[in-house]
């Protein structure tokens, strides 16, 4: 039956050359839109590794003022922790969770080099953001003595750098000693991957780490925000005093990844709506023409399932033939390790659009062949 | 005889709705998509308001330092007084703006917090720009020697500022992190997709909070090069290079030693572009190897999807070209018949398409997803479009109608 339907299909080749353009092309584009949402998705169920609801960044910058900013610094923090509404004071580098911000850094353990995030915090930012150490502890400013500056790192990073190894108490790149490991953090919202992360305790004197992350009390509103701008812009004139959401950041930054998958999804879909439409009128066609094959069948004996088991059979041989081109091409991403993604998941997002397309020739080819099934043997053979 | 043939085609179509539905869809579908992504990258990078003299002007947005080795780079915008050295006084431009790049703040009204774009800007700003000015005026030259404190706000702002919407705002005041400015103007405001001119609240450069003083090169400050005429724009570029080049070489910028400097000019259009490719040669060929694929997808797979329900819809009518065949009908005469015919079918789904863009876009417009979203259908994206119907027209008419030519008359007959 197998081997007759791809007689069948292969006699027509060249009749058909458009309709397998047509199936592979709109599997290139599905197997394209497939690894965006599987990488995203895949993303999105690793956890984000803190928590950010009440949680607001305080961004401070001294413009042309120069003098003391390690004591003024230190003064406004001291001063946010005495409001009975703020639970939490944390200072770090302008990379702050969901920030446009980035700073990354190459850093290297017996050979083995990795390419990680770098975040300076002090010794709240676990606190602030609810960040559980699996290993070790969140450092302490009594960790920075002699020259080593005391850094967490994530678990990526650890992997990356130490594999099984305990990286307690060792040292990298002669400047930093681990103290401890997060799980993960993911500083650009939930759909980024799990990156290597690096926290380095800043020295006090680091005065262009200069936002303030604080945590409030549930329910507090933009009139404490505006009593603490205006309190903090007193303090210090002529600086720049913005406080941003994390809620909100996280919010722009979850558009910035599904702007464009919407806008992909939208017009993949109009481009297979826009297939399958053609492709149902050309079966739709095509079986038409057939009608007096199919009479003859039908009186031979052919039962109707039969016949319309035969003309999805034949549709399915023709994709299978689309597909096998296409995976030609998609085979090459997990090959050659393109855009660094995991094999798994370009695997996926194959099998995945191949599915689809399965689908969509199988709905396209139902009613043509429901019709076919149909017809009358004597009507069709008094038409001959 | 042109008048016959769209006489048979209106009567083809109307024989077969679904097809006709298919192939419309198609059409008007592929090209109201391809119509509102022109028209949107139209919005972003041709001239509109405020910056409608974009095809004179120059855009000095960023400065890229490189050391020796080219390993290392730092880039960003410039100071204020690095742009007033090289770039205010040039001779060949009919203006030159200084403005900041990029400053956000928060305002409070009550309970409410107003997030803001905010600019410092010089007075040329007003005039290199064709703001829409509401109420009051920009503020001038006095205005900033004297470091007054006010304000140009746009009408989104006044609305969530002052509650009384229709009383006048001139003379009212504003805090902002507890400095108080006086409103002098109120603009319609630009849309957040034109960075260059995006903000909520302008203020004169001599305000607190500019920086505008800062020593050395590297600042928070771009500008704007306004030619007199278009043919200026290469004189103006030369100009501006030849006094970028005399910048004495290598030298050292906070802390970062340096041994290339560049400062580029140019028009909306490249700076946009070059923003995107600011990378290596393979990022390059990935971005453009990415969009081609997109291009080509868009396009190709609606142009193999009629060439194949046009190539169903003919061969079905092999009775009656078999028929005018043996009647004498040269190959020609048949195939000029079937491209009009799909020529009038493309430019029935062109039109479709044009009306469907229209909504497309008046609803972009209205649903503020881009605040002051000003999209239009232009002459020029028109025209492509047009261009690209008839593109289509052909495509999915010529390969069908020579299939059709070669047919046999006594097999066509047959089959009748």
């Amino acid at each position: 039956m197998l081997k007759h339907l791809f007689t069948l299909i292969w006699n027509k080749k060249k009749a058909h050359a458009l309709l397998i353009v047509e199936i592979w092309a709109s599997f290139l584009v599905l197997f394209g839109l497939a690894t965006l949402i599987v990488v995203n998705v895949q993303n999105y169920t690793e956890p984000i590794g803190f928590t950010y609801e009440n949680v607001w960044a305080i961004g401070l910058k001294n413009n042309q003022d120069t003098v003391a900013l390690r004591e003024k610094l230190q003064r406004v923090t001291q001063r946010l922790k005495s409001y009975p509404d703020v639970v939490s004071v944390s200072r770090m580098s302008s990379n702050f969770p969901f920030s446009a911000n980035s700073m990354n850094n190459g850093v290297e353990y017996n050979k083995r080099k990795a390419l990680s995030d770098l975040y300076a915090t002090d010794e709240n930012f676990a606190n602030t953001l609810g960040i559980a150490v699996t290993e070790g502890h969140w450092y302490r400013s009594a960790d920075s003595v002699g020259k080593y500056s005391p850094i967490v790192i994530n678990q990526k990073l650890k992997e990356k750098l130490f594999e099984n190894e305990n990286p307690l108490g060792k040292i990298i790149d002669k400047r930093f000693k681990v103290v401890g490991v997060v799980n993960t953090f993911k500083a650009k919202g939930e759909f980024m991957s799990d990156k290597p992360a690096l926290f380095e305790l800043f020295k006090p004197d680091a005065t262009w780490n200069d936002t303030v992350l604080i945590k409030v009390k549930p329910g507090t509103d933009a009139v404490f925000e505006a009593k603490l701008v205006k309190e903090i812009a007193a303090m210090l004139t002529g600086w720049n005093v913005e406080v941003d959401y994390l809620t909100d950041s996280r919010k722009n930054q979850h558009n910035l990844v599904l702007v464009p998958i919407i806008i992909a999804l939208i017009i993949c879909s109009f481009l297979l709506i826009n297939v399958a439409l053609g492709l149902f009128g050309v079966l739709n066609l095509s079986i038409a023409k057939r009608r007096g094959e199919i009479g003859l069948r039908r009186a031979l004996g052919a039962t109707g399932s039969g016949i319309s088991t035969q003309f999805i059979g034949e549709i399915w041989v023709l994709a299978t033939f689309a597909l096998l081109i296409g995976l030609l091409f998609a085979a090459q991403f997990p090959l050659m390790n393109v855009f660094d993604l995991k094999a798994g998941t370009y695997v996926t997002a194959i099998i995945l659009a191949m599915l689809i397309i399965y689908g969509i020739v199988t709905l396209c080819a139902l009613f043509p062949s429901r019709q076919a099934a149909g017809i009358q043997p004597a009507t069709a053979l008094h038409e001959e | 005889m042109l008048t016959n043939y769209i006489k048979i085609a209106w009567k083809v179509l109307l024989r077969h709705p679904f097809y006709t539905f298919i192939t419309l869809f198609g059409i008007s579908l592929t090209l109201t998509v391809l119509m509102v992504l022109t028209s949107f990258l139209d919005h972003l990078i041709g001239s509109h308001y405020p910056e409608t003299k974009r095809d004179r002007m120059l855009y000095v947005m960023l400065m890229v330092q490189r050391d020796s080795a080219k390993t290392g780079r730092s880039s960003g915008p410039m100071s204020f007084k690095f742009l007033t050295n090289y770039a205010k006084t040039l001779k060949t431009p009919e203006r030159v703006t200084i403005f900041s790049a990029f400053n956000s703040s928060n305002a409070y009204v009550g309970s409410q917090k107003i997030k803001l774009t905010t600019k410092f800007t010089d007075a040329d700003f007003w005039q290199v720009m064709d703001f829409n000015f509401l109420e009051g005026k920009p503020y001038n030259q006095q205005n900033i020697t004297n470091g007054d404190h006010v304000a140009v706000i746009t009408d989104e702002f006044r609305k969530h500022y002052f509650s009384d919407e229709t009383e006048s705002v001139i003379g009212k005041d504003i805090d902002i992190e507890n400095i108080h400015y006086k409103v002098i103007g109120v603009i319609k405001g630009s849309p957040v997709t034109r960075p260059v001119t995006y903000a909520d609240i302008y203020f004169p450069y001599t305000t607190p909070k500019s920086n505008y003083q800062r020593d050395g090169m590297r600042g928070g400050f771009m500008s704007i090069l306004l030619a007199k005429d278009k043919s200026d724009l290469p004189a103006i570029n030369n100009e501006f290079q030849s006094r970028i080049s005399q910048i004495p070489l290598p030298g050292i910028e906070n802390g970062y030693k340096y041994a290339t400097l560049e400062a580029k000019s140019d028009p909306y259009a490249e700076n946009f572009v070059g923003q995107i490719l600011d990378g290596n040669a393979g990022m390059k060929a990935i971005f453009f190897g990415v969009i081609g694929f997109v291009l080509f997808m868009l396009m190709g797979l609606p142009a193999i999807n009629l060439v194949n329900v046009n190539v169903s819809r003919i061969m079905e009518r092999a009775s009656e070209i078999g028929i005018r065949k043996a009647f004498g009908a040269p190959v020609k005469t048949l195939v000029w018949q079937f491209i009009v015919e799909n020529i009038f079918i493309t430019l029935i789904g062109g039109s479709i398409a044009l009306g469907l863009s229209l909504i497309v876009i008046y609803l972009i417009n209205s649903s503020g997803i881009i605040a002051y979203a000003d999209l239009t259908i232009n002459l020029t994206v028109f025209l492509v479009s047009v261009l690209v119907c008839l593109l289509f027209g052909l495509l999915s008419g010529v390969l069908p109608a020579l299939r059709m030519s070669k047919l046999n008359i006594a097999e066509a007959l047959k089959s009748t």
